[in-house]
């Protein structure tokens, strides 16, 4: 053991801990453990009063070290570190002992043996901040570039908010042309304005952006580098540039749902996907008109791709309204037509509903069905035939010729496995973008600094599109334009002399490029990235010749708190 | 089996005094019918107005039975007007089946 002087505070948690622990006798075992040079209990050691009064304790006495026993880490590590700080020692040099989740909570039923689990806890925490060193946060200087993959209308969008906070962006755009899945659409609900419309207002509002650069034909084919500091290549035609930018945006959006031959009767004549009447629509006067014929019955089939038993699980939330949208865009073109709606849940939510009013009192009919016996299509002389078992009207099975079928596709995500294997994003089950957590960090990504916008994420409509992109955009400015980052410093360190470099760490390693291999006097060895490192742990276990250690848990403290945790207590 | 009319649908979208498009199949029509006969007002509507003239046909009598005591329509969280709706339906049959004028 060091001859650090180190401070044991034993909370009560105002009973929480004190009522199953005998905090008292923690306290005690705390004092006689040797490195321990002060232990006192607190009733709430969280509060403004305790807190001070640990600050005057660290202070006084000169301590090097401070352990609290009280709750998770995650309550309140963050708290004990900045009162560390404040205190004059460096936050690595304070150990947190969960005595209330891991003690008082969990053995409710056995005071004694809860006691002295506590009392093993707080030995353990004393052995590891005995052998803690005062660590330095890994500050990485951040670039003012933003990379924007996808110039659809959320990638566009994102674009400008970071070019009007004086960042420079890059977008990188597959197509030929910026626009995305809507350039080809037209009129959108809710205002009724067409995607071109909105595409062209986009585009040229970047055209008269200094700090924009618009790829298009263009891929991004590498990236290495970390949070802040990205090193790019993007493959635009024939050439590839270089670019450096601090923070990424994936807004690559989505793809519409291609069926299946037969399903719902796709490839007879006049059965049609619901982008494909989008544009019949956008092309018809006075009447509508397929295959040569007036279309005087239309039925539209709903969840088509969306919420199967296998498959595409997921509601993709924009196909009930933007199908009523253009039912009331149909009866418009033809008022004399008839509608038949035929779907499963009507999810026209929050203002989405008057549009699914106005349909109805347009005179567009709904028959509900049942995701177990959906409705099929058949071919019926020159017409077509559709049969449904309508729940609305008692379960019974109902025939509705018709001129014209619409299936109502949903959304799935698009296909690009170049890009993915660049990126390393982790996908949901429905092959989209995963974010960290769907709603408190609804936009960031498992890698730091790549941040995902639009549809890529999930089936989403324009006005959540774009709402989602505003956010990838101020996440990445409140990252870049404070010009740093800092990392924790708890990271993986390599022994040069040690190391035989057998590459067993970069095999578990699950992040790309955070072990590197190079030469130190003369021998190939392995180096951590300390930008790229996230501190996980597996290289130290895996390394056969114990040549990696982690900061904060080096093998030491971990050898120290075992022996700790074993040692007899006497009660 | 029931066939859908695409010519009794369209007559029903401008039949005077028919109009159930508000109704949302919540079923306190049906519930609250003092004569406790089937005529389902919620059904018989979605019936008439997808066109399934069959049914429509089979349900004459109910629809002649009804006493307008207005109980449903008073009730009727969407404001359909339940009673309107039948003596529609009702001036709809006269014409069309019985021949009156």
């Amino acid at each position: 053991m060091s001859a650090q002087k180190i401070g044991v505070f034993t909370c009560h948690c105002g009973g929480n801990i004190s009522d199953y622990v005998d905090v008292q006798k923690v306290c005690d075992a705390a004092a006689g453990t040797e490195g321990c040079a002060l232990a006192k209990t607190f009733l709430f050691a969280c509060s403004d009063s305790s807190q001070e009064e640990m600050m005057e304790a660290i202070r006084t006495h000169q301590l090097d070290g401070v352990v609290i026993a009280s709750c998770s880490p995650k309550l309140h590590l963050e708290t004990f570190r900045v009162m560390a700080h404040r205190a004059g020692l460096n936050p690595h040099m304070y150990t947190q002992v969960n005595i209330r989740e891991q003690c008082s909570w969990a053995h409710r039923h056995d005071m004694p043996k809860a006691s002295e689990k506590a009392v093993r806890l707080v030995r353990a925490g004393i052995a590891r901040a005995s052998l803690s060193r005062p660590l330095e946060n890994i500050r990485v200087e951040t670039l003012p570039a933003v990379l924007v993959i996808g110039a659809g209308p959320a990638g566009m969008r994102a674009a400008l908010a970071l070019s009007d906070l004086g960042l420079t962006v890059y977008v990188v755009e597959r197509a030929a042309e910026v626009g995305g899945r809507i350039r080809a659409l037209g009129k959108l609900f809710p205002s009724g304005r067409p995607g071109r419309e909105i595409v062209a207002r986009l585009r040229d509002q970047i055209a008269g952006r200094d700090n924009i650069v618009v790829y298009t034909n263009a891929e991004l084919v590498e990236k290495s580098g970390s949070a802040g500091r990205f090193a790019v290549k993007v493959r635009a035609g024939q050439e590839t540039i270089s670019l450096k930018v601090g923070a990424i945006i994936a807004a690559t959006g989505f793809a519409p749902y291609a069926p299946q031959p037969e399903e719902f009767g796709f490839g007879l004549p006049a059965v049609v996907t619901l982008p494909e009447f989008n544009e019949l629509l956008t092309t018809s006067r006075e009447c509508l008109r397929v295959n040569g014929r007036d279309v005087r019955t239309i039925a539209y089939v709903y969840c088509v791709g969306s919420r199967q038993s296998e498959g595409n699980q997921y509601c993709s939330r924009y196909c009930c309204t933007a199908a009523v949208h253009a039912a009331i865009q149909a009866h418009e073109i033809d008022p004399e037509l008839n509608q038949f709606h035929l779907y499963r849940d009507m999810r026209a939510y929050g203002r989405n509903e008057l549009i699914y009013e106005e349909a109805r009192q347009k005179g567009s009919l709904f028959l509900r069905y049942d995701g177990g016996e959906p409705p099929t299509v058949e071919r019926e002389g020159d017409g077509l035939l559709v049969r449904v078992r309508d729940e609305l009207s008692g379960g019974d099975s109902i025939e509705i010729p018709a001129d014209l079928v619409v299936l109502v596709t949903g959304m799935v995500a698009t296909s690009n496995q170049r890009l993915l294997d660049v990126l390393k994003l982790p996908l949901s089950a429905g092959g989209f973008f995963n974010e960290i957590h769907p709603k408190l960090r609804p936009v960031e990504t498992v890698i730091d600094g790549v941040f995902i916008a639009g549809a890529a994420q999930a089936p989403k409509n324009l006005a959540e599109s774009v709402a989602s992109s505003m956010a990838a955009a101020a996440n990445c400015s409140a990252m870049l334009l404070k010009g740093h980052l800092d990392r924790a410093p708890l990271v993986a360190k390599v022994s040069a002399e040690t190391c035989v470099w057998c590459g067993e760490c970069v095999k578990v390693c699950p992040y790309a490029g955070a072990i590197v291999e190079v030469e130190r006097d003369g021998k190939q060895v392995a180096d951590v990235v300390p930008e790229l490192c996230k501190g996980c742990g597996a290289c130290a276990a895996v390394c056969p010749s114990a040549a990696i250690e982690l900061e904060g848990y080096t093998n030491a403290q971990v050898t120290a708190m075992i022996d700790a945790l074993a040692a007899e207590v006497v009660s | 089996m029931t066939r859908v009319s695409p010519e009794l649908a369209a007559r029903m979208k401008k039949a005077e005094g028919f109009d159930a498009n508000a109704c949302f199949h919540c079923g306190t029509c049906t519930a609250l019918c003092p004569l406790g006969y089937k005529i389902l007002p919620r059904k018989l509507f979605h019936d008439a107005m997808l066109g399934l003239e069959d049914r429509v046909r089979a349900n004459i009598p109910q629809i002649f039975s009804c006493l307008l005591c207005r109980m449903c329509e008073a009730n009727c969280p969407s404001g359909v007007h339940i009673t309107d709706n039948i003596r529609s339906l009702r001036s709809l049959i006269n014409r069309q089946v019985f021949g009156l004028k």
